[in-house]
């Protein structure tokens, strides 16, 4: 963390809850979406496959591609010709997909052919017209059918449905076990639920003929690997594609991989020569605009009787569906919070990815750790029962201690910052634990059924992207690190350009705090480019928004950039006033002369001197104002089995909630949602609250309401927003934050990650409260989403959710 | 939306939508409030090459009192929207159950375009306004070709989103029959407050001597393909006390003889239990309001 008063010049902004300037043009309606760039565009239409499984014996495209309007038509074995199949992060058996299937369809809803028109009416009803021919397969749909012996084989150059099956261990998990006195043993399962951004995916292509080169307009959201993965799937070198991501509404990791309909409008803009466009429908979002896997954990903790944990061995079965790009990822990304706030000593995690004909699995919000804390929060509530501690008193036994800071996990993961029992005793304050749990006695008198849940989870941001290839062993990308250009206009003002893009996080607005203070000029004189241009943006192959990097590396270049641009400025303040660089202070857009008050330069004199009246520019210094810096964060490892760090931050957080059970309906009230939040400094804290609460309101979704629900064919009987339940501001809690601000050492402004907390302590908290709330009935809670049928039954009849 | 192609009228009276009702017959579909037809028009799941829009015709929007000799009643016109059904003082204070269920309809841009025609002519088997209009014993009127005939609310809903209005019928008026001694509650049971209802119960009774119920009337939604009066419960509660003892006894009869139609938001077990549980709570807040 660096010195603010050497870093910031006022302390104006930084910290301060400053509107979000976004805010404005996009409830005016004048973002700027794919969708509303104005070119004269042919349409694009995408025919899905209507089974899970099959093989797909002939596709007839004769009567779509003679219908009037049609442009062209492309199919599956067409794409495969000219395609390299899609490149795998983290599996590690052969598996081979297309971007579009050929001879084989694996999930409903895979691309199978498509058609261009001049118009999408007419697009869609071409595909009315594409005949084909299937013959279908036994659908694999639940991790127990996949790996059965005579189970059907998604991939059959794979030789299983397993793609992964990895076991690392740290620490001695023998001892442990050979030490305990006990030890819980439960399993878990997690349906698969998803984020569905408000704006769907959403691309155009267009193709230059003299030039062969493709560019992309795209709603991308990891835009930095996507042109690598375009590039090396349409085999054509670098300088042959340019990707523009304009206004993203909404991400959630969701769009990380669009990049495969990249190729296949890359291909068609080629075919008819003309910018061609594809929005995707919501039905198309949810068949398969990718999911979240649902997963099987089995989870087991050897433990003292005082309630000391020792180890944790876990068995991970993530239902990774039917994408080969991202499957095998939920497992190892879980090590960033396998022994949550714990002081445990011991692990042993065998993951699995295991391949189904349920839709694709992207990384989704949290991506896995939603379900690690809550696998091992509810393990510690069954443990507290069973051993008779209060859930908050086996949780003060077990934390790292803040003296233990910064503390190395098992696996080697390192927490840089916080105090975990002291979140959880303001949690308990805040809440009135004791007075709640008076409260639900009162309640019980009466037939009424509250219920008290505590969660304490652990935050990870800043991916370290060689953890991916900790199975494989051969990391192509390691670490993490972004880019950005910093320069002073004409008029002194500033501007910034970002490697990374903005879906929703107000990162415009908190650049432009960061860069106000370090140079002393109100926000409205710095201008920030949301809009990636993989010509012109300072990117990497790390670039995107992601894994709440943003905090840690896009504020660290942008920092870096500004330190360089305020050096050249006081360089040439130093020369025009004939002074001291060290004399040298600014304010309010102009440099003076400490020690003479009437020694001063405006920057727009200094920008005049850079740009124009260059001669009189100090000996040897280039011309210009702009800066270009990348800056990476210095904890990353390199990635080893024995010891490696999947993220690079780790915030933390407690979640107090209490509900209400009609026992009789299986409706679920809330009565009390406290979350105290540890993210370190914070740079606009209306912003941090904003993503506690919708971040938590997501993982509520998930307890309660949204589920992809497939039959046992494989066919997605949640394809509308009538059946895949999103919460509704109706129902939801009142959240009470509180907020602790345990500055992480590396980082240079002290920050942490913010935007996924709530998604990843939500479930547990939401979970243990129903479970206590129903501890009379003697149910148990192992699965998600608790809907009212399933609680009603537990209450009657199976005593488990 | 991307629908299939349509042509697109607009008529300005009642004669000419029926005109170009009996003449595009079965490939044409009139338009209300939208709320259901676009959505299907989007999912490419109603395929109409010839839509008529009712927002053009004038005096299909009404709510007022009239007189039948002693009688009184309401009379509504299709068009009426669930905001306007929501805000009506007369409906409020003379026929509280229609504006509590409309209150519960959707969101707030469903009850602004939503109306009751559309709701009852679409008859969803989970449609709100369907379960209060049978336990009110409403009248539906419906005109065509061959002029205007009424039919009892009872009769209406055949099954999945099937009624006993023809294709070239539009339905124009609901009549509602008042009573000073009607008790009235709907509560529906949902997912999430604007959602279609798992189990929706109407309830309209009238209290006689010594505390029993001289009538009752019990409307159900989201139970099976239709909506339905549950007439051999009523026939059980009537004359009796309704204490919950007796209320539960009589309970299982709410889906007697009904095919109980279970899917991924509730079993049919599932729903049968909600609707005991739910006529429970309906009637007794009928009897306390
Ligand atoms: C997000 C959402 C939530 C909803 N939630 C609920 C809910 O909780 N409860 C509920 O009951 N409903 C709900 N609905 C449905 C809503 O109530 C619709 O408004 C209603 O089903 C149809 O009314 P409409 O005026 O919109 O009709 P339209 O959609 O225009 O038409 C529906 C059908 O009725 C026919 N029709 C319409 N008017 C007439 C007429 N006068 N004569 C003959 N035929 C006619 C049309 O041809 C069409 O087939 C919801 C809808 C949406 C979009």
């Amino acid at each position: 963390m660096m010195d603010f008063d050497q870093l910031f010049v006022t302390r104006n902004w930084v910290g301060k809850p400053v509107r979000r300037n976004e805010d404005v043009r996009f409830v005016k309606g004048e973002g700027r979406y794919v969708d509303d760039l104005a070119m004269d565009c042919a349409q694009v239409a995408i025919l899905r496959s209507i089974f899970a499984h099959a093989r797909v014996k002939r596709i007839d495209v004769s009567r779509a591609a003679a219908m009037k309007g049609v442009l062209a038509v492309v199919t599956g074995p067409e794409v495969a010709g000219q395609t390299k199949p899609i490149a795998p992060r983290a599996i590690t058996k052969p598996a081979t997909q297309f971007v579009m299937a050929s001879e084989k369809v694996r999930y409903v809803g895979e691309p199978i052919a498509a058609v261009v028109a001049e118009d999408r009416y007419l697009a869609e009803d071409a595909l009315d017209l594409i005949d084909v021919d299937y013959e279908p397969l036994p659908a694999v749909v639940r991790i127990e059918d996949a790996l059965r012996a005579d189970a059907p084989l998604l991939f059959d150059e794979a030789a299983s449905n397993v793609l992964l099956d990895d076991t690392l261990e740290h620490g001695d998990i023998k001892r442990a076990y050979q030490e305990a006195d006990l030890v819980i043993k439960e399993k878990f399962h997690v349906h698969r639920y998803s984020s569905t951004p408000l704006e769907n995916w959403a691309m155009i292509a267009r193709h230059d003929k003299a030039s062969d080169s493709f560019v992309v307009w795209a709603n991308d959201q990891q835009p930095g690997r996507s042109v690598v993965n375009v590039c090396n799937t349409l085999q054509i070198p670098t300088n042959r594609f340019r990707l523009i991501v304009p206004d993203s509404g909404g991400g959630f990791g969701i769009k990380l991989a669009i990049w495969p309909y990249m190729v296949i409008l890359c291909l068609l803009a080629k075919k008819v020569n003309k910018p061609v466009k594809w929005i995707q429908t919501r039905r198309e979002h949810l068949l398969g605009g990718t999911h979240a896997p649902d997963c099987q954990v089995e989870l087991e903790l050897p433990m003292k009787k005082d309630g000391t944990i020792l180890g944790l061995s876990m068995k991970d079965y993530e239902n990774d569906g039917s994408f080969v790009h991202t499957a095998g990822i939920y497992g190892l990304i879980k090590f960033a919070t396998l022994v949550g706030c714990y002081n445990i000593k011991a692990t042993r995690a065998q993951m699995l990815s295991i391949a189904t004909n349920k839709g694709p699995t992207v990384q989704n919000r949290g991506v896995g750790k939603p379900t690690m804390i809550f696998v091992l929060e509810r393990a510690m509530d069954i443990a507290a029962k069973q051993l008779g501690l209060d859930p908050a008193e086996i949780r003060f036994r077990n934390f790292v201690q803040p003296e233990q800071m910064p503390y190395t996990t098992p696996s080697g993961e390192i927490y840089e910052s916080g105090n975990y029992p002291e979140c959880l005793r303001k949690a308990l304050a805040l809440s009135h634990y004791e007075e709640l749990k008076k409260q639900q006695a009162e309640m019980r008198k009466q037939g009424r059924y509250l219920g008290i849940g505590i969660s304490a989870g652990i935050e990870p941001g800043t991916s370290n992207l060689g953890y991916y290839y900790t199975s494989r062993g051969i990391p192509e990308y390691t670490g993490n690190a972004e880019g950005a250009i910093v320069g002073i206009d004409y008029d002194g003002n500033a501007n910034v350009i970002v490697g990374s893009v903005d879906t929703g996080q107000g990162h415009a607005t908190t650049i432009a705090q960061v860069v106000s203070d370090m140079l002393g000029i109100s926000p409205e004189r710095v201008s920030v480019d949301n809009q990636l241009d993989s010509l012109i943006s300072p990117f990497l192959g790390h670039s995107g928004a992601y894994s709440n990097k943003f905090n840690d590396v896009d504020l660290g270049a942008v920092i870096r950039a500004t330190e360089k641009i305020r050096n050249k400025m006081l360089t040439i303040a130093a020369h025009a006033l004939q002074s001291d660089v060290a004399d040298l202070k600014l304010n309010n857009g102009t440099i003076y002369s400490a020690k003479d008050n009437s020694k001063k330069v405006s920057f727009r004199e200094i920008a005049a001197l850079a740009y124009k009246k260059i001669l009189y520019l100090p000996e040897g210094l280039e011309p210009g104002l702009k800066e270009i810096a990348y800056y990476k964060n210095p904890m990353a490892k390199l990635p080893n089995k024995e010891n490696f760090n999947v993220q690079l931050t780790h915030s933390n957080s407690v979640h107090v909630v209490a509900v209400e059970v009609d026992v009789e309906t299986g409706e679920i009230a809330f009565r009390k949602y406290v979350i105290v939040h540890d993210c370190g400094n914070q740079v606009n804290p209306a912003i941090v609250d904003g993503m506690t609460i919708g971040s938590t309101v997501h993982g509520i979704g998930g307890v309660l309401l949204e589920e992809f629900v497939y039959d046992e064919d494989g066919q997605l009987l949640t394809t509308t927003f009538m059946d895949y339940m999103k919460p509704v501001a109706a129902g939801l809690p009142q959240f009470e934050l509180g907020h602790m601000y345990s500055p992480c050492p590396y980082t240079l402004l002290g920050t942490k990650s913010a935007g996924e907390g709530g998604a990843i302590g939500s479930l547990a908290a939401v979970a243990n409260a129903v479970e206590d709330a129903l501890s009379p009935f003697g149910v148990k809670v192992t699965s998600l989403p608790l809907s009212p049928e399933k609680v009603v039954r537990a209450i009657r009849e199976t005593k488990v959710i | 939306m991307i629908p299939p192609q349509f042509e697109y009228f607009r008529p300005a009276s009642l004669p000419e939508a029926l005109a170009l009702l009996s003449t595009y017959a079965d490939d044409a579909k009139v338009l209300a409030g939208g709320q259901s037809l676009i959505s299907l028009l989007k999912l490419r799941l109603a395929n109409p090459k010839y839509l008529i829009d009712l927002g053009g015709i004038g005096g299909l929007n009404y709510i007022r009192k009239e007189t039948d000799g002693q009688a009184e009643r309401i009379a509504m016109g299709a068009m009426t929207t669930y905001a306007e059904i929501k805000g009506s003082s007369l409906l409020q204070s003379r026929c509280p159950l229609l504006p509590q269920t409309a209150s519960v309809v959707g969101d707030v841009q469903v009850r602004n375009l939503g109306t009751l025609g559309g709701s009852l002519a679409h008859a969803d088997p989970a449609g709100d306004m369907p379960a209060a209009i049978l336990a009110l014993g409403a009248e539906l009127k419906a005109v065509g070709p061959k002029g205007e005939r009424w039919i009892k609310a009872e009769d209406f809903f055949l099954g999945f989103y099937a009624t006993a209005l023809s294709p070239h019928e539009i339905l124009t008026e609901i009549r509602v029959p008042l009573s000073a001694k009607r008790k009235s509650a709907y509560i529906k049971a949902a997912r999430r407050p604007s959602d279609f209802a798992l189990v929706g119960i109407a309830v309209c009774l009238e209290a006689g001597q010594g505390g029993t119920c001289e009538r009752i009337a019990v409307g159900v939604t989201g139970v099976t393909d239709k909506p339905y009066r549950a007439k051999s419960l009523e026939a059980k509660l009537k004359g009796k006390k309704l204490d919950r003892e007796t209320i539960e006894a009589a309970a299982p009869a709410v889906t007697e003889g009904v095919d109980v139609i279970g899917n991924i938001h509730a079993s049919a077990d599932f729903r049968s239990h909600l609707a005991r549980v739910y006529l429970y709570r309906t009637i007794q807040a009928a009897s306390q309001s």
